[in-house]
């Protein structure tokens, strides 16, 4: 597999919201209060309002992530990204991610396939992309670093 | 700081189809559906055939390229069942045909497809599409 870099995100989680037990798990809610990405061929900010991160903790430990967020580019182009994800390691190392600890992010596994829809002529190379991130879970919110699959 | 991604081969899956069906214009495009009647995978973790009557929804969309949308069930040598779909966009203008397939199965010998993200690169042969997929580390 062939990549080059699109960009680093990093989101700002506002609070979780705890739905519960639910038919396939446990769901999470996480609304995000905006955010900064920079990669070489765009960059802007996370839009607060419709951004946030759907968990799902299934019964074998995995956690599933179901991301939405509004990106606004520097020249004023709304990218709308979502992207499947998941998260999983050795149960101490997500009990430190749960207090809120920095963790160096190789010890678990924090991985996501964001896709990309935009109608803006400057950006349209996003919509025939496909993406890999590695996560970085921090105590403010995680960081994504997103590579186009070439 | 930017974090490094990895890969390992996971399996070549080939795939049969029979004729296609031709839905036609969607709201969201042309839809075409390639029924999979058949095929094979083999990697180093697992192997066996791809049962009939999944299939790949295909949809033309209005800036060239086509989105898919498959889902098939593979059963492995040993017997096992393993639910597999997968998203991608195709853009033959570019040369362009990747996937991302995520599987689910009960087995426990292959619980480890249950916890990973795939990226497959595709190419359609004479005698059918060949996914390479990777494991995404």
């Amino acid at each position: 597999m062939n990549t080059r870099p699109l960009m680093t995100m990093q989101v700002k989680v506002a609070r979780v919201l705890d739905v519960g037990a639910v038919p396939y798990g446990t769901r999470r809610i996480a609304p995000l209060d905006g955010g900064t990405f920079e990669g070489p061929r765009l960059r802007g900010t996370v839009l607060p309002g419709s951004s946030a991160d759907w968990l799902l903790l299934r019964p074998d430990g995995v956690l599933e992530l179901d991301f939405r967020a509004t990106l606004q580019t520097d020249d004023g182009a709304l990218i709308s990204m979502k992207s499947f994800g998941l998260r999983h390691g050795p149960p101490e190392v997500i009990a430190a991610l749960g207090r809120g600890e920095t963790v160096d992010p190789s010890t678990y596994y924090f991985r996501t396939m964001p896709r990309f829809e935009t109608a803006h002529p400057g950006y349209s190379f996003l919509n025939r992309l496909i993406a890999v991130a590695t996560g970085d879970r921090r105590a403010e919110g995680p960081v994504y670093t997103i590579h186009e699959v070439l | 700081m930017t974090l490094p991604i990895d890969a390992r081969p996971l399996m070549v899956l080939r795939l049969a189809t029979s004729p296609i069906q031709e839905i036609g214009s969607t709201p969201e495009g042309t839809l075409t559906i390639f029924p999979v009647t058949g095929g094979s995978f083999e990697g180093e973790r697992l192997r066996g055939t791809v049962l009939a009557g999944g299939g790949d929804w295909v949809t033309a969309r209005s800036n060239g390229t086509m989105t898919l949308d498959l889902r098939v069930a593979l059963e492995t040598d040993d017997g096992s069942l393993i639910h597999m779909t997968f998203t991608g966009i195709r853009d033959d203008a570019n040369g362009y045909f990747r996937t991302v397939p995520r599987f689910e199965t009960a087995a426990p010998r292959y619980a480890f497809l249950n916890c990973l993200l795939a990226v497959g690169t595709a190419e359609i042969r004479p005698e059918g599409p060949v996914h390479l997929i990777e494991e995404i580390l």
